[in-house]
């Protein structure tokens, strides 16, 4: 398998909103589902196509970047803050986070897959 | 300050009204300056955990302690993360403390109320010769043993040990170090008496109304409107008022309208509504002579959590018509006539005390500055707001007067320290039960109790 495996393809998520902070776990989930639409999943409780019309799915390396960037245990805990609040901590701190990661967090700012 | 001055003119008690009474211009509000702004929350969000809080106060706090461990320990000592210890190196590592208490009430004991088990009793120490301390830094713990004393450290207090790891996976400790005193600020105070008026636990609303009386005379001396023309005129260098939490009593505090039935309690207004008119009242006579500053505290009609957020002005109608009012935050920061002024509702030392072997309120708040940090227990036995992006509580200048209130009794001391530091302690007594206040007078950086005594109904004579 190109992607590996997670609980919730066994086992179908339950109705429920969540609010703002969603565990990465999440994350990951909805950008598989970006990217393998024909997998049989269970029904989604939040779409992304009301909130994000007509964007193109973000790239699969950027999404990997981000991704690393929230698990460097440097710049601190990654839950429930968003990345740019992360990053911008990080910075006045002086733990000099990579540029490139707030260029592309100010890029995709209405995607809600990219801002956490 | 009074008796000095006030005993000469006392004669002018006995002699028959003039005509045209004297009247002393209070001194003029010369710099006043809010510096609370950390403290002050606007949005509040308590969707996150706290792991943020302990994560920068580490990270804001360890250049500081590096710099001290590298003044105290040679320039050329090995700083080393824990990931990074090696068995017998003797390094220095800096890292949150963290101390494994038995008796430590936890959320668990709230469960065991539904279970039927007796839950404990608070205790007023939870202290044991069985807690053990531990280190933590960004990714790993460590058990610390040896030099230090895990009596008097408490939880959240960022340390720097110097050591060496043994073969058991325990870091022998042979030195450590606190942040120390913060750096000091230039000194701009004034030039002649100015007095400010600390004062707490005002304890409105209590059972007894002994406390009652002296408040008022409290009030009365401040306003000018007691004694001779010599006291009279001292109180006019009085400049500001500060109340330091803990305005209305605990019995207001009651639950049973929680515990009773709804038909016994339907009526009931809640204790805390007149105390709050009592209050309103007090303030209206001191807000119409002097400045005055209101901290909440304990178990005044705020948040639970620190910092806690200024009472709202709406429960003081009266009072709050008035400019003078200021309604601060719990800790409170300001500048008044230059001198810094920085203190807390006495929530953060009365913490400390239950989960230290430290005995003396006085020491503790002279500790809570050498380790650089207001309040170390919050978020773990203390509650506090989840921070994410900075620790408000972290000390980075050292204040000319730094203050507690709802202490058990007066006790002030002026700390000096190696960078030239002047630090002011300053124990501000509970007013309901001591009838103390202090006055500091900011020229000299001088701190006096003013006591206030009635016969109460039982005493003879």
């Amino acid at each position: 398998m190109e992607q590996p495996r997670r609980i919730t393809d066994s086992f179908p998520r339950r109705r429920r909103r969540r609010g703002p902070g969603r565990p990465p776990g999440r994350l990951k989930d909805r950008k598989d589902k970006d990217k393998d639409k024909d997998k049989d999943k269970a029904q989604l409780k939040v779409r992304d196509c009301p909130r994000c019309p007509s964007q193109p799915p973000p790239d699969p390396a950027l999404m990997e970047m981000l991704r690393r960037f929230d698990l460097s245990w440097e710049y601190g805990p990654c839950s429930g803050i968003t990345r740019l609040q992360r990053w911008e901590r990080a910075q006045e701190l002086g733990l000099s986070p990579p540029g490139p990661i707030r260029d592309a967090l100010l890029e995709h700012r209405d995607n809600p897959d990219v801002t956490y | 300050m009074f008796s000095e001055q006030a005993a000469p003119t006392a004669q002018g008690l006995l002699a028959p009204p003039s005509g045209q009474p004297p009247t002393f211009p209070r001194v003029a509000v010369a710099g006043y300056s809010d510096l609370s702004q950390p403290f002050r929350l606007g949005e509040r969000s308590f969707g996150r955990q706290y792991a943020h809080v302990y994560a920068v106060r580490l990270a804001g706090m360890r250049p500081g302690l590096e710099r001290r461990a590298r003044g105290r320990w040679g320039d050329d000592i090995a700083l080393r993360r824990l990931s990074e210890l090696q068995e017998g190196e003797k390094c220095c590592v800096v890292g949150t403390l963290f101390k494994a208490m038995q008796l430590q009430p936890s959320i668990l004991q709230e469960i065991s109320e539904e279970h039927n088990l007796v839950p404990q009793p608070p205790l007023p120490k939870y202290i044991q010769p069985s807690d053990e301390l531990m280190l933590e830094d960004e990714l790993q713990r460590i058990k610390l043993e040896g030099a230090i004393d895990v009596q008097r450290l408490v939880t959240g207090t960022i340390v720097a040990v110097y050591g060496c790891e043994q073969e058991d996976g325990r870091f022998l400790v042979e030195d450590h170090c606190l942040a120390d005193l913060p750096p000091p600020l230039p000194w701009s105070g004034p030039s002649s008496d100015r007095f400010v008026l600390l004062a707490s636990g005002l304890g409105l609303g209590s059972v007894s109304g002994e406390a009652l009386l002296s408040t008022q005379l409290l009030v009365d001396v401040v306003t000018g409107q007691l004694g001779a023309e010599g006291e009279q005129s001292c109180a006019a260098h009085i400049t500001r008022v500060i109340l330091a939490g803990n305005l209305l009593s605990q019995n207001t505090q009651s639950r049973d309208t929680i515990n009773k039935a709804k038909y016994l309690t339907k009526k009931t207004q809640a204790a805390s509504v007149e105390a709050v008119k009592m209050l309103d009242e007090i303030l209206l006579q001191l807000c119409t002579s002097v400045p005055v500053d209101v901290m909440p505290g304990e178990f005044d009609p705020t948040n639970y959590t620190l910092p806690q957020q200024p009472l709202h002005r709406c429960m003081l109608p009266l009072a709050s018509a008035y400019a003078t009012l200021r309604l601060v935050t719990n800790p409170y920061q300001a500048s008044l006539d230059g001198v810094r002024f920085l203190g807390t509702s006495g929530q953060n030392i009365s913490d400390i005390f239950k989960y230290s072997s430290m005995d003396d309120y006085l020491e503790i708040l002279e500790w809570t500055l050498l380790a650089g940090h207001i309040s170390p227990t919050a978020p773990d036995t203390l509650g506090c707001y989840p921070f994410y992006k900075s620790d408000p509580f972290i000390l980075t200048e050292c204040p000319h007067v730094y203050f507690c209130g709802n202490a058990p009794r007066f006790q002030s001391k002026l700390l000096q320290g190696k960078e030239g530091q002047r630090v002011l302690l300053v124990m501000v007594p509970d007013f309901s039960a001591t009838q103390t206040a202090c006055l500091i007078n900011l020229r000299d950086l001088s701190c006096q109790p003013i006591a206030f005594s009635s016969f109460g109904a039982d005493t003879d004579d």
